[in-house]
């Protein structure tokens, strides 16, 4: 699951050039897109001077073939245009961009990660995909997502009332493994057995 | 020397601690060193503390070293990976420091550069193990060290106060099954908890050395109350500080407070680690008052 | 970036999980025993089977480490808190008196399991990292989400992923022959996004621009607690599953109920509601008038008369183009005369207060009253419940895109609305009434309001907009919050819901003694020149009203009767408007796309499916024939609202999937 933020004017005027033509991509919409932040943006820049010559609408622009098969519905707009501004996020704008190589792309949004694979609604839980699920030891609460500083072999000291450090009502980890443990009368004798290290082979390249 | 060692002589460790400077002089730092020569047995020195950017602890402590203080090379898991860690370790070896202190560390968003990476790559227990793995002539990853193998005294930081305190005492032990031997701690103001506390950690058979904090003002303590992991400054104490402001204000408050959590407390444990936050000055009168 | 040539699916494996390895499995479940296994059937693939593959695998395991599988319980999409806590409710005894949860997932799967059960969860699996997100659709390109897009200067090419080090001011000396050092696998980023700017003619500005920073903290706690709270209470609010479409109702919302003019032929379909078709009651040749009844059945109590909508003559009875049914459906061609002459029947009868509830319920029935949003269920049928009921509720939702019929009658004629109410109440000896209304239609809310005040016996209730919110079941659980069951209807719950029109019409039935003819639809759609809100004759020729409006679909678009979302896409426009008309609407067309597999199995569809159904088990299993499997799964229980086919992923035509299936399971029932 991804979510997009409409950018600022001031980071998109200066590359802005030309004719623009703007494409929003509602695949998602039913999750999230910004609806209002995006067509004031779009007063913005046009009160700004930027040319915001057309506007067309994808769905799923992330899926080549649907993405070419709209290129060529909207070949006049696009061959019109000498920027193109793209809000979606950013599998979306490198599948467009990839297609046709030749055009200059402006990306409208950043994307945002919210937990939860793609596809689905936002999560509250998170997962990582370390490729060494360790929720056997933890209980079934992911320590290396639950807890702001993904620790492996317990809580820090930066935990106030249950709460992280980095945010107040961010729950801490750790605490909820041991509120989960105590509740299940489980005992943290395995969870104490050697020193846990995260093996990054598993989740890179 | 190592703290560990002047334990086992059965001696009462004092410590204490300073912060390297967000630039290249170190005189301040030094002139809170001098006010506490000959009253400490070693100066913790902090790695980018609260996760502001600062002059090198290894540097800062390298310096104290030369001019005959005993430094303690804190260490933190959250801006090097375990790369970056083992080079420190081993060069902190090379200088002949022995004391390490062993941290997760504060995340990143706490301090003065909230956009940066948070590392993390490895954690307080993970480095423990590191070091113990360093000791034994072998870096994490298998290969040997050239060479004789470095010899550490390592410690960790545990809090007394935290509640629940179980999470507390469950990561102390794989900290002490990692390799650590000794502990210094969160701030206490509860010398109650504590001794509980250390009931309970005593079948662990480390030293353990109470940490203090001396108590500048009400907001302060307030402040600490409302955001400092694993603090907690009784009521009473705060009203000690609304009593006399004026003596509040001289620090004449704060040092007879820590004057009375050491006295009450170092019977309970091996030793005291002094955070005075700029107030060096005061320490040894606390430590007189205190008798220790 | 690894291509196999072909458009659409990719070589890349997608799959979110794998099996870990025996050795790990059995230190895992050492020490358990009776060990229940929970498995999900993984997302983002090309769908082939409903099964788990490594259920099988892990069960031997289990079993060779000389343990008890006490169960296997088979879940698919167990990140789905909702739906996995009623499928879990079912196996209370088999969890509590498990010794372990052995959970075959990944993360997200393994943790909602955890948070639902009362025992240790173990996981089977490992998760698979991919570098980024792929989005919905399995794409070659990649996200990583970083929340400050450097795409633009960069020319479309994502430095953050496709570089292993995530550089962002150009490449390291890394590369040799355009590969990255980490591996001949991996492409060097920065080669193909220098090669793409030197083709715009780019590289002088990507030099110009200052040195970038990364800003890890973007993607902080609090923003995304903030999206997942306001995403997740929007999805579940009000009822399970559901859409925002984009709604424009703005095209017609303003624009008062215009009578349209009556045609010269009209055509009268004998079957216009859900039961038996009715019989002529009229032949070739016969002069009728304006309400005459001239078609029903004493076969079946299920059914509904059907009468003229013009005085004139019958010029012909015969099979003829339906707006619903596919088939041609027997009907009675009338001539007008233009007089407009009324039949005798067509007489006030009286008030809501002199009526009996029986001649109330009698005059629905007589006059050839039925729901007037769709599905056509005869009103009279309903007032005969054999359960106690206790409500009856008007559906003013109108949730359908585009539609504004019941909007402009409750703004336009709120008084009849109340009184066609009223008399509904009483035929069914109800006391309570509901009027709900979305709140997108604040005015038909308050015009209601003022009406009622001090009338506690009906109340109006406002509910937020959603769709399918118009449909019965969604409705009943969200303003009585009482759920029907499956397969069970309104009645079961105590409740009557009529629509907004069929209540106006029980109204112009009984105080006008004017039968079911004549109905409010909307005209519109983007491109619609003449769009509004008319009041037409029964009978009147779909090309009638595209002439009158100026409709000239364009190739990209279709004509649809009803609304958007569930309206029946018309090829010919000889058929006629009926009773359940609603809408004539002009959309555009569903894409269709040959290329690429028919579910990608992104889940989307459960997400948003309101009778809780898995929409992606009817595409797997009608490819494959099995359609009691897709009983076994519910399908039956489909209500068509089309949510799944709107949010396809991989826009496959599911309504039209579940459609079909349905058929051939009934037929296989005769």
């Amino acid at each position: 699951m991804l979510i997009t933020k409409v950018k600022t004017k001031e980071e998109l005027l200066p590359v802005l050039s030309g004719r623009v033509l703007v494409i929003p991509c509602l695949g998602c919409s039913q999750s999230y897109f910004p609806v209002e932040e995006f067509n004031s943006l779009k007063d913005e820049l046009k009160s700004s001077g930027a040319n915001l010559a057309s506007e067309v609408t994808f769905d799923y622009m992330c899926r080549e073939d649907f993405t070419e098969r709209r290129l060529e519905i909207y070949r006049e707009q696009l061959e019109a245009a000498d920027t193109v501004l793209i809000f979606s996020c950013g599998v979306g704008i490198q599948t467009f961009a990839g297609l046709i190589p030749g055009k200059k792309i402006v990306s409208g949004s950043d994307t945002f990660y919210v937990p939860g694979f793609p596809g689905f609604t936002p999560s509250e839980h998170d997962c990582e995909q370390c490729g060494e699920c360790r929720m056997g030891l933890t209980f079934g609460i992911c320590p290396v997502t639950a807890c702001s500083k993904g620790l492996l072999n317990g809580q820090c000291g930066g935990a106030k009332d249950g709460k992280c450090e980095v945010d107040k009502n961010m729950a801490c980890g750790w605490q909820r493994i041991f509120e989960r443990m105590n509740a299940l009368k489980g005992s943290d004798k395995a969870l104490k057995e050697g020193v846990q290290i995260r093996d990054y082979k598993k989740s890179s390249l | 020397m190592k703290l560990t060692d002047l334990t086992r002589l059965g001696k009462f460790v004092v410590t204490s601690e300073v912060g390297p400077p967000k630039g290249i002089n170190l005189d301040k730092m030094l002139h809170e060193a001098e006010y506490i020569r000959g009253r400490v047995a070693a100066i913790n020195v902090t790695d980018n503390q609260s996760s502001v950017m600062r002059m090198g602890g290894l540097a800062a402590c390298k310096v104290l070293k030369d001019k005959g203080f005993e430094p303690v090379f804190q260490i933190t898991c959250r801006d090097r990976n375990r790369l970056a860690l083992q080079a420190d370790l081993l060069s902190a070896a090379m200088f002949g420091i022995e004391n390490l202190l062993l941290l997760t560390g504060d995340h990143i968003v706490l301090g003065d550069h909230k956009d940066a990476k948070p590392v993390f790559d490895l954690d307080s227990v993970s480095l423990a193990h590191c070091v113990k793995r360093l000791e034994e002539g072998f870096d994490l990853a298998g290969n040997k060290l050239d060479g004789e193998a470095p010899k550490f005294c390592k410690g960790a930081v545990v809090s007394p106060c935290a509640e629940p305190l179980d999470p507390q005492l469950f990561k102390m032990e794989k900290k002490i099954k990692a390799g650590v031997e000794f502990f210094q701690t969160q701030a206490v103001y509860e010398p109650e908890k504590f001794e509980k506390f250390m009931k309970r950690v005593k079948e662990f058979g480390v030293p353990v050395y109470v940490g203090i904090v001396v108590l500048k003002t009400v907001g302060m303590a307030k402040f600490m109350n409302e955001n400092v992991a694993g603090i907690h400054v009784p009521d009473s104490l705060i009203e000690e500080l609304k009593k006399d402001k004026e003596k509040t204000k001289s620090g004449q408050t704060g040092v007879e407070i820590s004057a009375r959590l050491i006295k009450d407390m170092k019977n309970m444990c091996q030793g005291v680690h002094m955070m005075p936050l700029g107030w060096d000055d005061k320490v040894p009168k606390i430590l007189e008052m205190a008798g220790v | 970036m690894i291509k196999d040539g072909k458009k659409g699916m990719l070589k890349e494996d997608f799959t979110k999980y794998k099996l870990k390895p025996a050795k790990e499995l059995k230190e895992l479940v050492s020490g358990k025993e009776n060990i229940l296994v929970l498995s999900c059937n993984k997302c983002f693939k090309e769908f082939v089977s409903i099964a788990e593959p490594e259920y099988q695998e892990a069960a031997e395991i289990v079993k060779s480490a000389g343990k008890t599988v006490s169960g296997y319980i088979p879940v698919d999409y167990l990140c789905n808190q909702y739906l996995t806590e009623k499928i879990l409710n079912k196996y209370k005894n088999e969890i509590e008196n498990s010794g372990a949860v052995l959970v075959i997932a990944c993360g997200l799967g393994i943790q909602t399991v955890s948070q639902l059960v009362n025992k240790q969860v173990l996981p089977a699996a490992d998760s698979v990292w991919q570098n980024g997100f792929h989005g919905v659709t399995l794409s070659a390109e990649k996200c990583g989400a970083c929340g400050e897009c450097f795409l633009t200067s960069t020319g479309g090419i994502c430095p953050v992923v496709d570089c292993s080090k995530g550089l962002v001011n150009g490449p390291c000396g890394g590369a040799k022959n355009g590969k990255c050092e980490v591996g001949k696998h991996r492409e060097c980023a920065w080669e193909l996004i220098y090669n793409r700017l030197e083709k715009q003619g780019r590289t002088k500005n990507f030099i110009d621009e200052t040195p970038k920073l990364r800003n890890y903290r973007r993607n902080n706690f609090k923003l995304v607690d903030e999206y997942v709270k306001l995403i997740r209470a929007k999805r579940s609010e009000g009822f399970y599953g559901g859409l925002y479409p984009v709604e424009l109702k703005e095209l017609t919302f303003d624009i008062p109920i215009e009578v349209f003019p009556e045609q010269d032929i009209v055509i009268i379909p004998l079957s216009q509601h859900a039961g038996l078709a009715c019989e002529p009651l009229v032949k070739k040749g016969d002069k009728v008038k304006k309400g005459q009844k001239i078609g029903e059945t004493a076969k079946s109590p299920i059914t509904a008369p059907v009468h003229s909508s013009v005085s004139g003559e019958v010029i012909e009875i015969a099979p003829k183009k339906h707006a619903v049914l596919s088939a041609p459906v027997l009907s009675v061609v009338i001539k007008s005369d233009r007089k407009q002459e009324l039949d005798v029947s067509v007489k006030p009868a009286g008030t809501v207060d002199s009526l009996a509830k029986e001649k109330i319920a009698e005059i629905i029935k007589d006059k050839g009253i039925v729901g007037m949003g769709g599905a056509g269920f005869p009103t009279a049928v309903k007032l005969k419940s054999p359960k106690p009921v206790d409500t009856v509720l008007i559906n003013g939702c109108e949730c359908e895109p585009l539609l504004n019929a019941d909007y402009r009658v409750m703004l336009e004629r709120p008084e009849e609305l109340i009184l066609g109410l009223r008399l509904i109440m009483k035929a069914a000896g109800v006391l309570k009434g509901i009027i709900a209304v979305e709140d997108n239609k604040p005015a038909a809310a308050e015009k209601l309001k003022a009406l009622l005040t001090g009338d506690s016996s009906i109340t109006v209730e406002t509910v937020k907009t959603k769709y399918p919110q118009g449909a019965e079941r969604m409705l009943i659980k969200r303003v009585l919050k009482r759920d029907v069951p499956l397969g069970g209807l309104p009645l079961d719950v105590g409740v009557i819901v009529n629509n907004v029109g069929t209540a106006y019409a029980v109204w112009d039935a009984v105080y006008n003694g004017m039968p079911l003819i004549r109905r409010v639809l909307t005209v519109s759609g983007e491109t619609v020149p003449k769009k509004g809100n008319f009041e037409v004759l029964v009978g009147t020729q779909l090309k009638e009203i595209v002439k009158f409006c100026g409709i000239s679909l364009r190739s990209d678009e279709v004509l649809k009767t009803g609304g958007p979302m569930m309206g029946v896409i018309q090829q010919d426009l000889e058929a006629p408007v009926i009773k359940g008309t609603s809408g004539i609407v002009v959309v555009k067309k569903h894409d269709i796309v040959e290329s690429g597999p028919d579910c990608i199995k992104c889940g989307r569809c459960v997400e948003v499916c309101p009778m809780e159904l898995k929409p992606t088990f009817y595409v797997l299993l009608a490819k494959q024939g099995k359609y009691a499997e897709m009983e076994n799964h519910g399908v039956l229980n489909c209500i068509e609202c089309g949510c799944c086919d709107n949010i396809c992923a991989a826009k496959s035509s599911i309504v039209e999937i579940i459609k079909q299936a349905k058929k051939t399971i009934r037929e296989k029932k005769k």
